[in-house]
């Protein structure tokens, strides 16, 4: 077995240089041809915190985590959201309903209702891209080198050398998800 | 007010399913402690099953993105979802309930319950035989036991489906489960005490053991509710920061006339004080219940305008509840 099967896709994400310019969120509106109003990632505001002068201002963009342990796909009645190999969690559009249940079990909010195929759908990593070798939208876009993609399980990948040098957070730890998008802040 | 995913529609189906499984388990439960004065509970129990559900469950499908591919839930069982546990337990009450009430139809209309008693008479109508007395008593006492559980099942998926999901701190108590049983089995009850009610009585012979049975039946599952919604408010209260922040919704919140007022005043104290009223005498074995047509249709009907405004309250109040802190975006 090679290592291209072990395979552990993750996002690192370096909120320090978030300048909230949203270009993320429009290449991947572009790419993915996502619904007008709806968003497959998002840049959140944290702040302004502090008393002045000491003002702090952080954001903290977002897609879905790709959680180790997916809420979403532990509800679904149909089974059409699944773990690839890979660790990247999908939906087979053929067998979603539209029950609309695991939006109700994300925590991270990263699934929409798309109304006119009348499917939930969210961030796919850019499988598409990934499989042809090709980052995803939102990492080759970002203009601050804030977002990073690659294999969490190879040690020499540029998001391992990342989590091994600099402390890093995911959103609701606690919950038990293992997202596989961390911060680095 | 907020827009959710989840809206008017799964909030009736919640509330038909429970009233289906409420009036099911009345219905087996006066088969079972028998007597020919709880008959007619048993079969205004049984005739009323079966339709609030299917209604609920049309309007569920409905509400589906793809109402058209809502037989995808049935190719698979997936175990760790409740939605998909309840299809198929929503399935097979439904069945078992529509057979339960084929066999509670009365004369004249009881066609239903004739069989062919021989091969070569399939064929030829005319030629169906009755089924025996006997077998149709022994018919519906093994259904309403298979059914009870069912019905069991079915008012408590309802809380379940909504307790079971962590992400929404409002929802995410065992206490939901019971509650939403409870409810269930007490709207049923009121809907076969209002029909009772408002068919009234040919005879007086049974009637007084009859209303006492709905009437107690009742009394003893609202002080059941009573009992989850006080451990509700206070485990959520003394719980963690999400969680304690989500009753708020309850507590000044935007739902906090909805639930004080509609699920509290009007779907708990106010029924249970009329009940409670209509028993004294029992009670106090003075006599007979209080009864009037008034009495019971109010008590029914408050029992059911509670028991909807409880599902709108917890559908919507739950969709506004997060995990915090929440990240503006």
């Amino acid at each position: 077995m090679t290592s291209e099967n072990k395979k552990r896709w993750g996002m690192v994400i370096e909120t320090r240089r978030c300048i909230d310019c949203k270009a993320c969120m429009v290449a991947c509106e572009i790419e993915n041809q996502v619904p007008l109003g709806k968003h497959r990632n998002w840049v959140g505001q944290i702040g302004p915190t502090g008393t002045f002068p000491t003002l702090g201002l952080r954001f903290e963009p977002g897609n879905c985590m790709h959680c180790e342990n997916p809420p979403c796909e532990r509800v679904c009645p149909t089974g059409a959201t699944y773990q690839r190999e890979d660790g990247i969690v999908l939906i087979d559009y053929d067998k979603c309903i539209g029950c609309r249940y695991c939006m109700q079990a994300c925590p991270y909010d990263a699934r929409y209702f798309d109304q006119a195929r009348g499917v939930v759908d969210k961030c796919t990593f850019c499988v598409h891209r990934l499989d042809a070798g090709q980052p995803p939208a939102c990492v080759e876009t970002c203009v601050g080198g804030a977002r990073h993609y690659g294999d969490l399980n190879d040690p020499n990948s540029e998001v391992s050398k990342l989590l091994a040098t600099n402390e890093h957070t995911v959103i609701y730890e606690e919950a038990g998800t293992e997202p596989k998008v961390f911060y680095i802040s | 007010m907020e827009t959710f995913e989840w809206g008017i529609l799964v909030v009736n189906y919640l509330f038909l399913a429970g009233v289906s499984a409420g009036a099911f388990a009345i219905s087996s439960f006066a088969t079972y402690i028998g007597g020919p004065h709880f008959r007619r509970v048993a079969r205004i129990g049984a005739l009323i099953a079966p339709w609030p559900v299917a209604v609920g469950v049309g309007l569920l499908v409905l509400d589906l993105g793809r109402p058209l591919a809502f037989w995808h839930l049935f190719l698979t069982v997936q175990y760790t979802s409740p939605m998909s546990i309840g299809s198929w337990l929503l399935t097979g009450f439904i069945g078992l309930s529509l057979v339960y009430a084929a066999l509670w139809v009365p004369a004249p209309f009881d066609h239903l319950l004739r069989v062919p008693t021989r091969v070569q008479d399939v064929l030829h109508f005319t030629r169906w035989r009755l089924l025996a007395p006997q077998t149709i008593r022994r018919a519906r006492a093994i259904l309403a036991a298979l059914g009870f559980p069912l019905s069991l099942g079915v008012g408590i998926y309802t809380g379940i489906l909504l307790g079971a999901v962590p992400s929404r701190p409002f929802w995410n108590t065992p206490m939901l489960a019971q509650l939403f049983l409870f409810s269930a089995m007490s709207t049923g009850t009121a809907t076969v005490l209002l029909v009772t009610a408002l068919i009234g009585a040919r005879h007086a012979d049974g009637l007084e053991e009859e209303r006492r049975l709905l009437i107690s039946s009742d009394v003893v599952l609202i002080v059941l509710e009573i009992f989850m919604l006080i451990p509700f408010l206070l485990h959520h209260a003394l719980s963690t920061w999400s969680s304690a922040s989500s009753i708020e919704l309850i507590l000044g919140g935007e739902y906090t006339l909805w639930f004080w007022i509609g699920v509290i005043l009007l779907g708990i104290l106010l029924p249970l004080a009329i009940e409670a009223y209509e028993l004294f005498p029992v009670i106090l074995k003075e006599g007979a219940a209080r009864y009037s047509l008034a009495l019971s249709a109010a008590s029914g009907v408050l029992v059911l305008v509670g028991g909807f405004i409880l599902r709108l309250v917890f559908v919507y109040a739950g969709q506004a509840s997060h995990f915090l802190p929440v990240v503006a975006r």
